[in-house]
């Protein structure tokens, strides 16, 4: 555990106000969109419009359950369409005013005004465009499970596991969000705080795309708790973001439903074996067991979920079977995911993706420093973040931030690829 | 029993001191952790207030009591079952998880062969479903049995027998205990009944059956040990003879009153086997042989984690007449 002397404590002070008074100190090397839209982008929220427009026509006739929800998708899309449009309209008919010889003088001064204001809110309109236009992540809505291991560094991140643990718990009472520790399992040994997995529900809707900036590789440098002879350590934790899916009953949407054999993430019961662990020896009413544990294997892909926290047999499994679905459904949409990267590799050449084998964000406590490794943040305030603060929270802003700048650029390449050959096989 | 090692006990003592003397009774340091960790967070709930000492004291008594080899749920007073939470007391017989995975097979058979779920709706049958359930001890079967029944059936009505007055009385207090709790709809009050008889003596001509004219289901768990293996000591040894007494006037009096769904759990495969040929033999006698299926669940090629059970896990044997109901 970090352990300052008590003058040093005296020491950071005026430094921990600097923090808070002052913005804090970003570097930042995001990708920049470009202030115009691209033709792709503008064809593509054109075609979205459109679409948007005929389906509410189709709705003010009969109620369909299922174009609701997609009018209610492209509703965000549909009216930032219509906002730029108008004011691309307002700035030409402004511009056709100007140019006009016979306007009044008094008349071009007011115009000259209208036009600089109407100019200045064009780019923050475009930028709202682009933005909507990124598809939203199916798992957006849903509630989430984290999924904490610790990786290379033995202890040493078997306890920092155990604090990225409490930094994410603090960090959900402090929003307000319902938490449950549904697994927490710690290395043997005298001391309680290495641990060996963890996995936290956090119950409320949304939290997947919260938290699904956390996926990744975690790197702690530091002098461990454990070390003698004073030298700085690196480890690494890896944390996981997995969507976990509400009860069948009160599910509406089907496509989320896993109960249905038709949905993108069910699961054939066919294929999961269930084993119950046993001590061994003769069961029945002869010995009296508390053993409860519960370990579930898909056999397809081998993976593998044991549950043993709760008295319960009944409790276990449920629990096994929320985190194996939880599992199977990011595999899944891990793979589609690839898949579209690979095809935009096709169209435009190398495109970076972070997996959850890559290295996302370095906690140095030396430095009192948190960088995050996507967007190019870093945070000088290492004890806020641990403590699930607002820093932890800037940070996860710049990372959705740059995870849909990202989204855009690779859109916009595409759109713009596929113009290109379309362009091409018009020549032809 | 198997010495535990020295390095082991050093390891849980190391660990926590109070481990050693819950090693003694779960025999591995795992299942030692996972019963303090249950323990520890009852003794916090009970004790609630911030007072440590006042936990931490309890605590220590709980584990002097199990190491002395007293049931974890005896101490806690409870053992989740299905959904419910049932109440345990010295002298009744704690539920089992294998017990929880028959009676939901069994709920499965019922739903599927009596009340006809997912046939046309003409089929439905109108009759209310009546299921007696013998020696009922904590009363989990029942109870579980109404749990997963209840949403899909209008009317039916669960008697719950046992010899013991304890046992009744237990059994009674579980079904207001799971009530309140809301893990059973309130109907369960009216539907569920618990009363005193001896199976062993003919029930048949008692008022359960009277009232029972058109019984269902016969499920039943009974204890299976013998009072000879039960006073030698040899109860949590792997070998001893089981007890087949109950079997016989279980199955002749589900005969006498003409159950469509018998269900009975066996302590090991072999006595399954045994109970088997002796409903057939007692179908022979009744003369009622036909559309008559005894099978034994679960199945000899495929256990219950995919893998072919073993020869000393418990069962059930399933008796089930089509065309009669």
């Amino acid at each position: 555990m970090f352990k300052a002397p008590w003058v040093c404590s005296r020491f950071f002070v005026p430094f921990a106000r600097v923090g808070l008074s002052q913005p804090l100190l970003l570097q930042r090397r995001s990708l920049k969109t470009d202030v115009g839209l691209s033709p792709g982008l503008l064809a593509r929220a054109r075609s979205l419009g459109a679409e948007h427009s005929k389906l509410s026509a189709h709705l003010a006739n009969a109620f369909d359950a299922k174009a609701a929800k997609r009018v209610g998708e492209l509703a965000p899309i549909a009216s930032t369409l219509k906002e730029w449009e108008h004011a691309n309209k307002s700035i030409l008919e402004l511009m056709s005013l100007l140019h006009d010889p016979d306007t009044e003088n008094e008349l071009r001064t007011l115009a000259l005004e209208e036009l600089e204001t109407s100019k200045a809110t064009l780019p923050v309109i475009t930028d709202n465009l682009t933005k909507a236009l990124v598809p939203r992540h199916p798992f957006a809505d849903l509630p989430c499970l984290l999924e904490i291991r610790p990786g290379a560094g033995g202890d040493e991140a078997g306890l920092f596991a155990f604090e990225l643990l409490k930094m994410y718990v603090t960090f959900c009472s402090h929003r307000g969000f319902r938490y449950t520790l549904l697994k927490q399992e710690v290395v043997d040994g005298p001391a309680e705080d290495r641990l060996s997995e963890a996995i936290l529900e956090v119950e409320a809707d949304g939290a997947y795309d919260i938290l699904r900036t956390e996926s990744g590789v975690h790197r702690v440098q530091r002098v461990p708790a454990t070390e003698a002879k004073g030298r700085t350590h690196t480890s690494a934790v890896s944390v996981m973001v997995l969507p976990s899916f509400p009860d069948a009953e009160s599910g509406l949407d089907s496509s989320l439903n896993y109960e249905d054999p038709n949905s993108d993430y069910y699961v054939d019961p066919q294929e999961v074996r269930t084993e119950k662990m046993r001590a061994g020896g003769a069961g029945g009413q002869h010995v009296n067991k508390t053993e409860s544990a519960i370990r579930l294997t898909h056999i397809p892909t081998g993976t593998v979920v044991s549950m043993q926290d709760s008295r319960s047999q009944h409790a276990n499994r449920k629990k096994a079977w929320q985190i194996l679905r939880a599992k199977l459904a990011e595999a899944r949409q891990e793979a589609r995911e690839q898949e579209m990267v690979e095809l935009r590799r096709g169209v435009m050449g190398g495109v970076s993706r972070m997996g959850r084998g890559d290295k996302i964000r370095t906690y140095n406590y030396g430095q009192s420093r948190c960088t995050d490794h996507r967007s190019g943040l870093t945070v000088h305030n290492l004890d806020d973040v641990l403590d699930g603060g607002k820093s932890l929270q800037n940070i996860m802003d710049s990372v959705r931030t740059w995870l849909v700048d990202h989204e855009i650029a690779a859109m916009a390449a595409e759109e713009s690829a596929k113009n290109k050959e379309w362009l091409r096989a018009q020549q032809r | 029993m198997p010495r535990i090692p020295t390095r082991v006990i050093l390891d849980a003592y190391r660990h926590d001191r109070l481990l050693p003397l819950l090693l003694r009774e779960c025999r591995s340091i795992n299942s030692a952790k996972n019963e303090l960790r249950w323990l520890r967070e009852r003794a916090v709930s009970i004790a609630h207030s911030k007072s440590t000492n006042r936990a931490a004291t309890l605590l220590k008594s709980m584990c002097r009591a199990r190491s002395r080899g007293v049931p974890l749920q005896y101490i806690l007073s409870d053992q989740p079952f299905g959904e419910l939470d049932i109440l345990c007391k010295r002298g009744v017989l704690i539920p089992r998880a294998d017990t929880e995975t028959f009676t939901s097979h069994a709920a499965s058979l019922i739903s599927r062969d009596i009340l006809k779920i997912g046939r046309p709706r003409d089929e439905t049958p109108t009759a209310p479903l009546r299921i007696i359930d013998l020696c009922t001890g904590t009363g989990c079967i029942s109870l579980l049995l109404h749990a997963l029944l209840a949403p899909r059936v209008q009317q039916m009505s669960i008697v719950g027998v046992d010899i013991s007055a304890t046992a009744i009385n237990l059994a009674r207090r579980n079904l207001i205990h799971n009530v309140q709790r809301g893990s059973l709809s309130d109907r369960a009050m009216t539907d569920i009944t618990f009363r005193p008889e001896n199976v062993l003596q003919d029930v048949s001509r008692s008022s359960v059956a009277m009232e029972s004219q058109q019984l269902n289901v016969v499920i039943s768990n009974p204890p299976y040990i013998s009072t000879e293996s039960f006073t030698d000591g040899t109860t949590t040894r792997s070998v001893r003879i089981p007890e087949d007494i109950f079997y016989y006037h279980i199955l002749s009096l589900s005969f006498n009153l003409k159950a469509g769904l018998v269900v009975l759990e066996c302590g090991d495969r072999l006595q399954g086997r045994r109970v088997a040929a002796l409903c057939n033999t007692l179908a022979q006698k009744y003369s009622r042989m036909d559309g008559l299926h005894v099978t034994v669940w679960p199945p000899a090629n495929q256990g219950l984690d995919g893998s072919p059970p073993e020869d000393i896990e418990p069962c059930i044997v399933i008796l089930h007449r089509t065309g009669s109901n």
